[in-house]
């Protein structure tokens, strides 16, 4: 009887999580056909693959984020690592040390910088939201000291390709974050290390208990996080062609946003990299649209605040309803 | 039986269980204010003068009334984001009032400040509790809108005029004491005493020990929980008042970041990050130290960019001993 029970949940878990995610589809849909009547130019060719190379480094990001927002924890300071990454980026090219050198150097970085953020919050205990908050500020006040607070110009051929090239005509960014969104998929639907993620979000003392060995699960889920950020961050300076300490300024916002937008929760344990995907088309597609509309930037912010509420609000209600 | 424990122990001894086992970190931040007096003072001659801590204490007003509001959020199990970005609404909100209703009294003006600070306040209680939204979601979500709303008046040059609004925040008492520190003192005496004496102060510590048992114990959580988030609005606009006084203008991007400064104030001085801990004295303490921390900087003349690295080190630092001071067993998971 009580499996049966147990079954039913889980089945209603399951289709609890599909509906959302047409929901989701179908708001994507609806505001695409809103933004294409709206404006003349949203729908055309340059725009959308203009739009999708510059969702691209965002997407990198939010896969990994999920990772560790499934297993319980939060990282904010993958801001601060974007401008971090692009200035140190920048002035090593500036140095003339060769591109390949330098996009290894800053992803050794990124997995450094998720290396001290692990540490914080497996080793020292430390809850991890104020944790990133701290980390976020030394990130970016690192930035601006390197790069005395101007912006760097960054330009060398393996940078350019990074953000600005393309195989086959599909720009190198979105191939980038196609692969980072596969593997991440693989990873958390299909191993064994993705279900001890889910198992540790849901539970990390019977986690503990059965054998998992949790902090170290956790450490790396900070440590991927390091580096999608500095891979992010190399991305976004290849795009601007410049290494800026504001890069990335309040961008975990609206990367937490799509994330919650996609269905995974603060708590840890549930949450889908698809619900991720649809989540940060849902939030680019209405900045896109809104700069198209010709709204002005920190107006769009309020969009995007709002959205952020309206969404995890009706997840919650619908939650409870389930519960009941 | 407890004193001949402590008899048998040496003297050092004692006075090291004052700084590892008492509840609260206050003897700890205490001591760290006196090394760090040494320290600046000890660098820099100005740094022991009565101008210094002059401006020392009148820059603490904004970052100290807004951690008496978040004091209170987050003892309650809450925790608030958005205080910043209310911060920089109101007074923006303020500025264009003065500028364009010239004939509306100043008094009027704060109290306006004051209402929609409630009501900011009100709109994040209301949403985390009643429909049940994580409190870091709702308020990043509010920090965003509060923020974009305050850019709709970002084309006015919105400077203020009027002495009364330049004196709340700029007057001195006997040419050395300011007014700010004055108020500071009066609402965290009074909200110490509200913690300590009235039914919902005891309630706030309770909800944010366990809400659930609290809930059975009968306590009205909701309203409590609501109540916390305005009073938390309410200083943000009391906030805004002194800021925009201080600065004599109402920018809408006044206040950006002041969540993280106030944050590191508040975990320092020994408001856990679940809740149920905490007192306004170790936040006063907390306070004093952040805003001498700053001052000492520019005294050191530590470029600016090289600030940002302190205070969040600084803030790491402060959750680390935080967190390793209330480890009572090891951590396995």
């Amino acid at each position: 009887m009580a499996d049966d029970r147990e079954g039913t949940a889980v089945k209603k878990q399951k289709k609890f999580f599909i509906s959302n995610t047409i929901t989701l589809v179908m708001v994507l849909i609806a505001m695409f056909i809103f933004f294409s009547l709206a404006s003349r130019h949203f729908l055309s060719t340059y725009n959308i693959l203009s739009m999708v190379s510059n969702l691209s480094f965002m997407g990198i990001v939010a896969a990994v984020l999920t990772m560790v927002m499934i297993s319980g924890e939060i990282d904010f300071s993958i801001g601060g690592n974007i401008g971090l990454t692009s200035v140190v980026a920048a002035i090593l090219i500036e140095g003339g040390v060769p591109g390949i050198l330098v996009v290894a150097i800053c992803l050794v970085m990124g997995c450094a910088i998720g290396v001290f953020n692990g540490f914080l919050v497996t080793v020292v205990g430390v809850n991890s939201i104020i944790a990133t908050v701290g980390t976020m500020s030394v990130w970016r006040g690192l930035a601006y000291t390197f790069s005395d607070g101007r912006s760097v110009l960054a330009i060398d051929p393996v940078i350019d390709f990074l953000g600005r090239g393309s195989v086959f005509n599909i720009p190198f960014p979105i191939i980038l974050f196609v692969i980072v969104f596969a593997i991440s998929y693989v990873v958390m639907n299909l191993s064994k290390w993705g279900r001890k993620i889910y198992s540790i979000g849901v539970n990390p003392m019977a986690s503990f208990l059965s054998g998992i060995n949790v902090k170290q699960v956790k450490f790396l889920a900070f440590v991927f996080c390091g580096l999608a950020a500095a891979l992010g961050g190399l991305i976004l300076t290849s795009l601007s062609m410049v290494g800026m300490p504001q890069h990335g300024q309040g961008l975990e916002l609206t990367i937490i946003s799509a994330i919650l937008l996609g269905g995974t929760a603060l708590g840890g344990g549930k949450g889908q990299i698809l619900g991720t995907l649809t989540g940060i088309l849902i939030l680019s597609v209405l900045y896109n649209g809104l700069t198209m509309l010709d709204v002005y930037y920190y107006h769009v912010q309020i969009a995007q605040g709002a959205v952020l509420i309206a969404v995890v609000a009706t997840y919650e209600v619908r939650q409870k309803r389930l519960q009941q | 039986m407890a004193n001949t424990k402590i008899n048998a122990t040496g003297w050092y001894q004692k006075v090291l269980r004052i700084f590892t086992r008492s509840k609260t970190p206050i003897a700890s931040l205490i001591l760290l204010y006196v090394l760090m007096i040494v320290i600046f003072a000890s660098f820099s001659p100005h740094y022991l003068t009565v101008g210094n801590f002059r401006s020392i204490f009148n820059n603490l007003a904004r970052f100290g009334i807004l951690s008496a509001g978040i004091t209170i959020v987050m003892i309650g199990g809450g925790f608030d984001l958005s205080i910043g970005s209310a911060m920089g609404l109101i007074g923006t909100i303020c500025a264009v009032i003065m500028l364009q209703f010239p004939f509306v009294p100043v008094g009027v003006v704060m109290v306006i400040a004051a209402l929609v600070g409630c009501f900011l306040g009100l709109i994040n209680g209301v949403i985390i509790t009643k429909i049940g939204i994580n409190p870091i979601i709702t308020t990043l979500g509010t920090l965003a809108i509060f923020r974009g709303v305050a850019f709709f008046w970002a084309h006015l040059n919105v400077r203020i005029y009027s002495r009364v609004w330049d004196a709340v925040g700029r007057t001195f008492i006997a040419g050395t004491i300011p007014l700010t520190t004055v108020y500071i003192v009066v609402i965290f005496v009074i909200l110490a005493l509200v913690l300590k004496f009235t039914r919902f102060g005891r309630n706030l510590y309770t909800i944010g020990g366990n809400e659930y048992l609290a809930k059975l114990a009968g306590i009205k959580v909701d309203r409590t929980k609501i109540a916390s988030y305005v009073i938390s609005g309410l200083f943000a606009g009391l906030a805004a008042i002194v800021l925009t006084s201080q600065l004599g203008s109402g920018r809408p991007e006044y206040g950006s970041g002041a969540e993280l400064e106030v944050l590191t104030i508040v975990v320092l001085g020994g408001v856990t990050v679940g809740g149920g801990k905490g007192n306004f004295l170790g936040t006063f303490i907390a306070l004093v130290i952040i805003g001498s921390i700053s001052n000492g900087l520019v005294l050191l003349d530590v470029p600016i960019f090289l600030r940002m690295v302190v205070k969040g080190g600084l803030l790491v630092l402060a959750v680390s001993i935080d967190a390793l001071r209330n480890r009572k067993r090891l951590q396995l998971y």
